[in-house]
């Protein structure tokens, strides 16, 4: 079965590809797959963590809804040069990111991109997230909800802040599409349901939602 | 409904092992997944997010004197929604949303175990 939609999938790609003039998601796929990438991330959704034991077996994230998380531009570079996004070693609070992430040679990195950028979620409204300052959200990040409590920011006098257990936030302005950290906040079951991160939904209006993702969304890196 | 399946599916392995205290195992892994990030993995409040400039330290279970100051309710409420419910600090996430009642009442009991205290009664 799974067989059959992996070729249907790559059939689909195939025909995306020659109908776009450009091989690339196909041939990012097959890269992907020849690299034993899919031997710690998963790409076909939905969501497959249904128990804490189930997201703690994973060796790495999910990745089947990457094209609508990250920025095309910031995922094609790190494919080549990995830093650590999470300041602790994946699924342990004990110990930290040992920072080695396999990399890939440039001229794999950009199929790869393009195969990871086409896998999107539908649950993912483009365009309603505009990045801006906004002591609104701030609050929420700082003092409403301890968001700060677990997550990397940029401080004052461009010092680190912040806890350590999520990922770092530090470049979420860079890193992240801000459309998909507003969707993830209001549909945490679609995206990640099962978590260390608490549900918000609820508890926070979608006004507050919106404020503190258009805060995160710009989160510039320090320099 | 997917936590009601879950919590079927457990009820229908404890009657497999009844003399094992199943629901304190399911406790202890909810405690170590979302608490411990904070209050750390002996439950001492030094969990890996207490970085220098974490504002309020997260409370010590096992400190029995100040763990003795809070009902069981306390702690439920608390539980749920968060430090400002109690007057603490929001640096205590409310889990309303996240955890069931039934884990939340775990948890409860699993924080007298590592205070080894009674709390305040009534
Ligand atoms: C041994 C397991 C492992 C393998 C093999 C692996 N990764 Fe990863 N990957 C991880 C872990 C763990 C992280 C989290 C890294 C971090 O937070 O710094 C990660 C993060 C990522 C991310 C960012 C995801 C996110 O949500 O932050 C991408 C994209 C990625 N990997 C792509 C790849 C590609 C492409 C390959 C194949 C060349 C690959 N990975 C191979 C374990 C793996
Ligand atoms: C108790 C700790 C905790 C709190 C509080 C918390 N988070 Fe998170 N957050 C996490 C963890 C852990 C993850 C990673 C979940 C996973 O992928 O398994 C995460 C993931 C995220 C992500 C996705 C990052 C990525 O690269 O995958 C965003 C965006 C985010 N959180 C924003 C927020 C905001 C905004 C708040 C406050 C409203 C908040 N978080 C509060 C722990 C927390
Ligand atoms: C983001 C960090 C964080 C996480 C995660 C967290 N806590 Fe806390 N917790 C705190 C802080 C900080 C305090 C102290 C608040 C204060 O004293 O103002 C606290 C206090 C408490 C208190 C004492 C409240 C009081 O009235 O004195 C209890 C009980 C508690 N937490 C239980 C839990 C449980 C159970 C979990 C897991 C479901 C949990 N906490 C997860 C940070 C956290």
């Amino acid at each position: 079965m799974k067989s059959i939609t992996t070729m249907a999938l790559g059939a689909a790609f195939l025909i995306a590809a020659v109908s776009q003039g450009q091989a690339d998601p196909a041939e990012g796929k097959a890269v992907f797959e020849a690299g034993g990438c899919g031997d710690c991330h998963y790409t076909e959704g939905p969501a497959r963590e249904q128990t804490i034991e189930d997201q703690l077996s994973k060796k790495g994230p999910e990745l089947w809804y990457a094209g609508s998380k990250f920025q095309e531009a910031w995922l094609a570079a790190w494919l080549v040069d990995p830093k650590p996004i999470r300041p602790l070693k994946y699924n342990s609070l004990k110990e930290d990111n040992p920072g080695d992430h396999p990399k890939l040679a440039d001229a794999d990195a950009a199929p790869v991109t393009e195969f990871l950028m086409s896998l999107t979620s539908d649950e993912v409204e483009s365009g309603a997230v505009k990045p801006k300052k906004n002591p609104k959200g701030r609050q929420i990040f700082t003092k409403k909800m301890p968001c700060n409590g677990c997550h990397e920011y940029t401080g004052r006098k461009k010092k680190i802040l912040g806890g350590r257990s999520g990922p770092s936030l530090v470049e979420a302005g860079v890193r992240l599409n801000p459309d998909w950290i507003l969707a993830y906040l209001q549909k945490p079951t679609v995206f990640k349901p099962v978590k260390m991160m608490p549900v918000f939904v609820g508890l926070l209006s979608d006004k507050d939602m919106m404020n503190v993702a258009r805060y995160v969304a710009s989160f510039e890196p320090k320099e | 409904m997917r936590t009601l399946i879950t919590t079927f599916a457990s009820a229908a392995l404890a009657s497999c092992f009844v003399t094992a205290p199943v629901a304190a195992a399911d406790t202890q892994q909810v405690f170590e997944f979302y608490c411990t990030q904070c209050h750390g993995p002996g439950g001492k409040g030094d969990g890996p997010n207490v970085t220098k400039d974490f504002p309020v330290s997260p409370r010590n279970f096992t400190n029995a004197e100040e763990m003795n100051k809070l009902s069981d309710a306390d702690m439920k409420n608390v539980i749920m929604d968060g430090g400002p419910s109690a007057s603490k600090s929001p640096m205590m996430p409310p889990w309303s949303k996240t955890l069931t009642e039934e884990q939340v009442d775990g948890l409860v009991k699993h924080l007298r175990v590592l205070c080894q205290c009674e709390g305040k009664q009534g």
